[in-house]
């Protein structure tokens, strides 16, 4: 009985005649094949290569992005997008004309009057480039002349689940694979003792959403291109380290015996995901050197200690996050993406505010001056943003000390930094109240090719075959904007 | 007699069906998802389209002097030509998104098999009109040529035909004048076939400053610091089907960069001086010069030599990444990491490819004498990482000889105001990245005086690193009433 299973489960002995009464047909055609395209046999799946074939499609600006993403959505009126209409008609009903039939969540779609809510704190302009920044963020406020703010962001979606994997993945249905896992497909390994796609997450003390794994997943790439979550403290992979008792050397002889086997079963079955998997534990086999000490920050000067805020040195938090982000991406890690949880300010909105902001003001400042003070601004893309904006008026009790304020996805601002974006740029217009964009709309289709472009490759070139058509990060839409472009 | 007309249906029979198939093909292209095996047969096209070009041209030559023309031949001749329209079609469908000039060959394609099948057809009303005879033969001759010249282009490129030395982008010299560099060549290539001393069209001839200014009949061509006014840009900028938009329709247009270039050269006062040298950095211009020069810099990337992939997988490792700027490109970048137990020989080893290497980044490793002379044999080297290393004084003077290089960093390490002689001299350097080392202030100011063209990053200034440790950071919000 035992037998029978076993010969039903390897392929080629079952298979044999039909392999043989294949093989005529097969060798013939690959014959022929070849001599009419001579690349044929050539390896352009990129299994091997560590650069797939002809990418990067030109020269890139960037080598690598950092992607401080503020998970929740922070309102673009307490931060970028200064408009002081909201404080000389507050508490007025917001225009039809203005809201124009936008859908809302059924968080507010009840609410019988729209009262417009004034930020609780002042803006002011800051650098040559007068950015206007809220007092919410005094350090990010020092690097005015190097971020770009675009303060003309939209999106279709108004619930934080299918904004962020739209954000993340270009659809909002999830499954499609993330931004990270495009590029590390498009752009391959800078280190190959590290993932090329590395995620961080953290959580404020503010109104949180969900972050699931789906959002840094591989889709239907190769495994190999997925995030790999890096915990904080002692064990940033789990099961990462030799149990007691294990050298390395023992460690390695048993990865070699397993990849031999898993090797034969490649040749049984063809399975490339076998492929990926060998290159996984072998990878896995050289973090364990390599995580360790990238992962430890105590051989920083205290100066950068400082420069981050004392925060840095606990792990798990925001401050530790982009100090460890620095150090990632100086050792070769294409795409690290942050994710700081606490940005859905429906209530107590100024207050939950003031924490989130205490939580990533410096750092975020402080990272963007450590990458231009070791000239890492030069090829390393900063981002900072949330997945949506939120509306001008309050949502629940109309009092000015204690608002909230509902998703909004017709206008939202990001800014970003270094890596072929153009320094101190104010992009992008929205109406007076805030609420649409008037001028240099930016799609997130159109953010996901003006990112690919800064790193070399074209949106519409990167594809993937999957299901019987070709996919891209931007599916069928998505504008470079050049105007962004250094 | 029988088996004759058996088989002569047959053919008429095979004929039809695949004319058929060819049109259904057409039409439900969008609905038909093909069997990787049709896409394999669409691989034949390049082989058998060869046999229906020689045999309709055949019989284009029998068709114009008059010969009778062999039923046989234009059996094949039209079996051929559907059976390389087919197949065609299976290959276009297999590439994925159709381009304009795949779209064309197509069509062309098409048209031609279902022409040379009605002629086939009708081949004994042919033999009795000459005129219609002519005309017939004239039509398959030009679809054969178009279809041909359409397949051509798909396969050798677009400008596989086009002369030597009309392509590539031009060199601009070191401080390129804006009017002379910049705008004649746009007022050459998109604007003289008309308006040149010969033709004046509108009474305008952009030959030469001084007619430029002078302008055509409404004598507004060109008003100095007011291009939203000037016609020159105005009429660039109406809408393609507006009669009085140029060019034409029809013409080549120009590029949005082009008229940006008119633009600001028009509003910075249209002088025939200007030069780069002159202009504000945030000025516009300034950066679209400084693009197109990088590009011509970059295309010098084009001269280095040939890197064969195995090449540079011999010399990679776990530790050390090299890879090409872009695709095809044989410009080098390496990134090297520390590995747990360091050894300099596959660093020494890049000696192969030295003078690929455009960027290479060695921050942090242990490097000593045996990696700086491979260093120095870099010539092409652009952009240098030297932070957080040993390198001493005497190792630094090994790059003296870079002069491509525009970056540098340096920082962390334990340079000192004698190396500083080292950096005046490289030419082509734009940013110095120089903190704690050795090298003292007044040696880094006398530098940023002789070498104003570099930006010297010197590390967080103090007064925002007291702001930052400041100890209570804690926003100041001065919150309204």
């Amino acid at each position: 009985m035992e037998e029978k299973d076993n010969k039903k489960e390897n392929p080629l002995k079952v298979n044999r005649r039909h392999f043989f009464s294949q093989l005529s047909v097969g060798i013939g055609s690959l014959a022929l094949g070849s001599l009419l395209i001579p690349d044929l046999f050539k390896n352009t799946g990129g299994q091997q290569a560590s650069q797939p074939l002809g990418l990067p499609h030109f020269a890139p600006k960037a080598k690598r992005v950092i992607y401080l993403f503020q998970a929740g959505a922070p309102s673009q009126l307490e931060t970028f997008d200064h408009k002081p209409i909201l404080r000389k008609r507050m508490g007025e009903d917001l225009p039809e004309s203005v809201r124009n039939g936008q859908r809302l969540t059924g968080m507010t779609a009840n609410q019988e009057k729209f009262p417009l809510m004034p930020p609780a704190v002042n803006f002011k302009q800051y650098g040559q480039s007068g950015t206007w920044i809220s007092d919410y963020f005094p350090h990010i406020a020092k690097i005015a002349d190097d971020i770009t703010v675009v303060r003309s962001m939209h999106t279709e979606a108004i619930n934080h689940d299918p904004a962020i994997t739209f954000f993340q993945t270009g659809s909002q249905i999830s499954g499609r694979p993330s931004m990270g896992s495009w590029l590390s497909y498009g752009l391959g390994s800078e280190n190959k003792n590290l993932p090329s796609f590395v995620v961080l997450t953290s959580r404020g003390k503010g109104n949180s959403q969900g972050l699931y794994s789906k959002l840094w997943s591989s889709g239907f790439l190769d495994s190999k291109h997925q995030g790999v979550l890096l915990r904080s403290g002692k064990d940033p992979v789990l099961y990462l380290n030799d149990p007691d008792g294990i050298s390395r050397s023992t460690k390695r002889d048993l990865l070699n015996e397993v990849s031999e086997l898993n090797r034969l079963h490649h040749v049984e079955t063809g399975d490339d995901e076998i492929e990926s998997r060998i290159a996984q534990y072998e990878m896995a086999y050289r973090m364990q050197m390599s995580v360790p000490d990238v992962m430890d920050i105590s051989k920083e000067p205290e100066s950068v200690v400082k420069l981050y805020g004392e925060d840095c040195q606990v792990p798990g938090t925001y401050a530790a996050n982009a100090l460890q982000a620095r150090r990632l991406a100086e050792n070769g890690v294409r795409f690290i993406q942050l994710y700081h949880q606490g940005w859905d300010q429906h209530g107590n909105l100024p207050d939950e505010m003031a924490g989130q902001a205490k939580d990533v003001d410096q750092a975020s400042a402080a990272l963007v001056m450590d990458l231009k003070q070791r000239g890492m601004l030069e090829d390393t893309l900063v981002i900072w943003g949330g997945e949506f904006g939120r509306s001008n008026y309050c949502q629940g009790k109309f009092d000015p000390a204690n608002y909230g304020r509902d998703h909004h996805p017709r206008a939202f601002s990001i800014w970003m930094a270094g890596g072929g974006i153009k320094p101190g740029l104010n992009y992008g217009q929205t109406d007076e109240f805030g609420y649409n964009v008037v001028e240099n709309p930016v799609h997130i289709n159109d953010f996901h090719a003006t990112l690919m472009y800064a790193l070399g490759l074209d949106h519409e070139q990167l594809t993937y075959k999957y299901q019987g058509r070709r996919f891209r990060l931007t599916d069928v839409a998505g504008n470079v904007v050049k105007d962004l472009l250094a | 007699m029988v088996a004759q007309g058996f088989k002569g249906r047959w053919v008429e029979l095979m004929v039809l069906a695949l004319s058929v198939f060819l049109v259904f093909c057409l039409i439900f292209e969008s609905f038909i998802e093909l069997p990787s095996i049709v896409g394999w047969m669409g691989r034949w096209h390049p082989l058998i389209l060869h046999f229906p070009i020689v045999l309709l041209v055949i019989i284009v030559f029998l068709g114009f002097t008059g010969r009778e023309i062999p039923k046989l031949l234009f059996q094949i001749a039209v079996i051929t030509v559907l059976l390389t329209a087919i197949s065609g079609f299976f290959l276009g469908k297999s590439t994925g998104e159709k381009g304009a000039l795949l779209l064309w060959h197509q069509w062309l394609g098409a048209s031609l098999a279902l022409v040379a099948v009605l002629l086939y057809r009708f081949r004994a009303e042919l033999q009795k009109s000459l005129i219609l005879r002519k005309v017939c033969m004239g039509l398959i001759l030009l679809l054969v040529g178009f279809t041909g010249h359409y397949g051509g282009m798909i396969t050798h490129g677009e400008d596989f035909l086009a002369l030597p030395g009309a392509d590539g982008p031009r060199e601009l010299p070191e401080d390129p004048q804006v009017y002379s560099d910049l705008v004649v060549p746009i007022l050459e290539d998109k604007c003289m076939s008309c308006h040149n001393p010969d033709k004046r069209k509108g009474e305008l001839s952009v030959k030469g400053f001084s007619s430029l200014m002078k302008g055509g009949e409404s004598g507004n061509t060109v008003l100095p610091g007011n291009y939203e006014e000037s016609t020159l840009i105005t009429r660039l900028h109406l809408p393609l089907e507006d009669e009085e938009h140029m060019p034409p329709e029809g013409k080549s247009q120009l590029e949005v960069e082009e008229i940006t270039i008119l633009e600001r050269w028009i509003a910075l006062g249209a002088s025939d001086t200007l030069q780069l040298s002159l202009l504000a950095p945030s000025e516009p211009l300034a950066g679209i010069i400084k693009k197109m020069m990088g590009a011509a810099s970059s295309s010098d990337w084009s001269r280095l030599p040939m890197v064969a992939d195995e090449t540079i997988d011999q010399l990679s490792n776990d530790y050390l990444t090299i890879t090409r700027m872009a695709g095809g490109s044989n410009a080098l970048g390496i990134d090297a990491f520390p590995p747990p137990e360091y050894d300099s020989k596959p660093i020494q080893d890049l000696e192969a490819v030295a003078a690929n290497i455009v960027e290479l980044d060695l921050s942090g490793l242990p490097i000593g004498d045996n990696e700086m002379n491979m260093v120095e044999k870099c010539a092409n080297l652009e952009w240098l990482e030297l932070d957080r290393t040993p390198v001493t004084d005497q190792d630094f003077q090994k790059i003296t000889g870079l002069k491509q290089l525009r970056l540098l960093k340096i920082y962390g390490t334990k340079i000192s105001d004698r190396s500083i002689s080292v950096i005046q001299g490289l030419e082509n350097l734009k940013r110095l990245y120089i903190w704690s080392t050795e090298v003292s202030n007044e040696a880094l100011e006398q530098l940023a005086r002789q070498r104003p063209d570099i930006v010297i990053e010197k590390g967080i200034d103090d007064k925002i690193q007291n702001f930052l440790e400041a100890k209570d950071t804690v926003p100041n919000l001065e919150k309204k009433e």
